[in-house]
């Protein structure tokens, strides 16, 4: 059964295959029929070369980024496009607008010939004209064998060869299954943007990712000095005022001496209960003392969910990626009680050979998403830094499952 | 009694032994390190030993594991851990050979000389000594929520005094109840959660740990 199936989803992916990638080779199919029509008036070149030239253009982009689509879709092999993107455009002191290269009188003009000029300048439209005139030739021709084979069978049977016909069929149910794998070699090879421009985006990305660092930690930073400034530190002086007074009151008055000791004792014990919460909030003891599979024990007893956790008992990562999936286990399980209403989680950490992978399931109401300013989205730049990953499931009426991948080797 | 100190910081080391002192304890040896504190628990077998959870020479959980280790190799033996934090996972190692002689407290509980010196003596006499946070945790984690929602109030802040290790007297002043009153609601309470009551102090701190989940069986 599962050959027959696909055989059937390969035969439609051989279809889709020919028919992108012929698309092109249609247009100056057509182009040198309507030049064989009018094979007798000398200007017939023109035409051919406007259709098949124009056609050729503007088919390039949407034909690659189809392909492109198409193979992510059925192989999970992702080929980033790398197109150049357009830049902003303002208007200067002057009145004209600025597009980075040259000046126009409107911002529509200055749109536009930014996008004239980026089409000639984007290596990613000369890789995308390369990749029509091969496709053809080895994909697209590997693709048509069993839509070939099925147009044999009909022709055989229909004019009574059926030798031919049996043929036909048997290439066809034979080559449906593969006839359409060569498109993501062939699409990986001639469409990956270059090394080049692999890296730019990579800078681009590692950029944006400092910044957002650099703001959380100061943002952290600023948290940490006003709950020293307004819990420690303000009962530290109140301490110190009580004991004080106390010593003033010894002789004259033991019994509110002895108050104000009492009351100064109750003090301490506030400020330490603080300043473990404040610790916790940092970097919690048990991590630092177990790792983070034991510290994510603790905090499963903690938490008022029902809470299994399943792991790897010898497991110890670097201390920022196990502080990271922490933190990130800690805020998934508040999101479960707080927005998810659930009343167990389920907490597995696990490793494989390139990744450490973190999977939590709550039965709550699901319906999570990731905002850009909420915690999921702070949580996946938080990860981004370890070149971790956050995916959520999480369909109205639940369950919500989220999957923390970080890689390691 | 013949006490063992093990605490790596010198001013807490040298106030909790001239605390212990002035109760008119003996302090028969000091421990600064992990390994330190293990050979000292074997060498002089004390009445109990207060260790800090966190010692060098990692700065990890040193304390804990030399704790374990001597009650690995002499079972029973009385230890009070003291620590910064208390997390119910440590309880749970340090309860899982057995309940008797065990205590584990936050570092602030020194503050109240009498009740420390009182958690000290009950552990050594082979009690319990738990720390309220660590109780607080255990009452209001998953599990036993709803164990418990058949309880009163009253009747809850009993049971996180029982579990702590005090006797039904020690609970009544706690609270400024009698001790009729107490152990009323200790009967309805046990009745409630179906343990069977005991007035064997220990055996009772166990019937609700157990019950609570905290050890293994």
């Amino acid at each position: 059964m599962s050959w027959v199936k696909s055989a059937c989803v390969g035969f439609v992916r051989a279809c889709v295959v020919t028919a992108v990638s012929m698309l092109v080779p249609a247009v100056w199919a057509a182009a040198v029929t309507v030049a064989i029509w009018w094979a007798g008036n000398p200007w017939s070149w023109i035409p051919l070369v406007v259709l098949a030239g124009v056609g050729t253009l503007a088919l390039s982009r949407p034909v690659c980024q189809m392909v492109r689509s198409l193979v992510a879709k059925w192989t999970s092999t992702v080929i980033p496009a790398g197109y150049l993107e357009v830049g902003p455009v303002t208007q200067m002191s002057t009145g004209y607008w600025w597009n980075g290269t040259s000046y126009s009188r409107t911002s529509k003009e200055a749109r536009e010939d930014q996008e004239v000029r980026l089409r000639f300048k984007d290596p990613a439209n000369w890789r995308d004209l390369r990749f029509i005139a091969i496709a053809p030739f080895t994909a697209g021709l590997v693709a048509a064998i069993p839509p070939a084979g099925v147009v044999a069978a009909v022709l055989g049977f229909s004019q009574s060869v059926p030798l031919v016909g049996v043929l036909g069929l048997v290439v066809a149910i034979g080559s449906a299954p593969y006839a359409w794998r060569p498109i993501e070699p062939v699409a990986v090879r001639f469409l990956r943007p270059s090394a080049a421009m692999a890296l730019a985006d990579r800078v681009d990305e590692l950029t944006a990712q400092r910044a957002d660092t650099t703001v959380a930690q100061a943002a952290e930073i600023r948290r940490i000095e006003r709950d020293l400034h307004d819990g420690a530190q303000a009962r530290l002086v109140v301490l110190g005022l009580s004991l004080a007074t106390a010593e003033k009151l010894m002789e004259t008055d033991p019994a509110q001496a002895r108050a104000l000791l009492r009351d100064a004792r109750v003090g301490a014990a506030t400020s330490l209960t603080e300043l473990r919460e404040l610790v916790r909030g940092i970097n919690p003891p048990v991590l630092n003392e177990r790792g983070l599979v034991d510290a994510v024990r603790a905090l499963a007893m903690d938490s008022p969910l029902e809470t299994a956790v399943s792991a790897e008992v010898e497991l110890r990562l670097d201390p920022p990626i196990e502080s990271a999936l922490y933190f990130g286990i800690a805020e998934l399980l508040t999101n479960a009680i707080k927005h998810a209403h659930a009343s167990r989680a389920q907490i597995s950490i696990a490793r494989d050979d390139t990744a450490i992978v973190v999977e939590i399931e709550d039965n709550g109401r699901g319906g999570a998403e990731v905002n850009a300013e909420g915690g999921l989205a702070g949580l996946r730049r938080r990860l981004a830094v370890f070149d971790g990953t956050l995916d959520l499931t999480s369909p109205a009426g639940g369950p919500t499952r989220a999957r923390m991948t970080v890689p390691c080797e | 009694m013949r006490i063992v100190v093990a605490e790596d910081l010198y001013l807490l080391r040298d106030g909790m032994v001239r605390l212990i002192e002035a109760y008119g304890h003996e302090v028969v040896a000091t421990a600064t390190t992990g390994p330190e504190t293990l050979a000292a628990l074997l060498k002089w077998r004390p009445d109990v030993a207060v260790i800090d959870v966190r010692m060098p020479p990692t700065q990890s959980d040193e304390g804990l594991k030399a704790a374990l280790a001597a009650r690995l190799e002499v079972p029973g033996l009385p230890v009070l851990i003291l620590s910064q934090h208390v997390e119910q996972l440590y309880a749970r190692e340090l309860l899982a050979n057995g309940a008797s002689g065990i205590g584990y407290l936050l570092k602030e509980s020194v503050f109240d000389a009498d009740q420390f010196v009182d958690a000290l003596e009950r552990v050594a006499a082979g009690g319990t000594a738990m720390d309220p946070a660590v109780i607080t945790k255990l009452m209001s984690s998953g599990s036993s929520n709803r164990r418990l929602e058949k309880l009163t109030e009253r009747e809850l802040s009993v049971l996180s005094l029982m579990a702590e290790g005090l006797s039904n007297q020690a609970i009544g002043q706690r609270l400024f109840l009698s001790d009729s009153a107490i152990s009323k609601y200790t009967t309805s309470l046990f009745g409630k959660l179906g343990i069977t009551d005991d007035d064997s102090s220990n055996r009772r701190v166990l019937a609700v740990l157990t019950y609570l989940g905290l050890t293994g069986s």
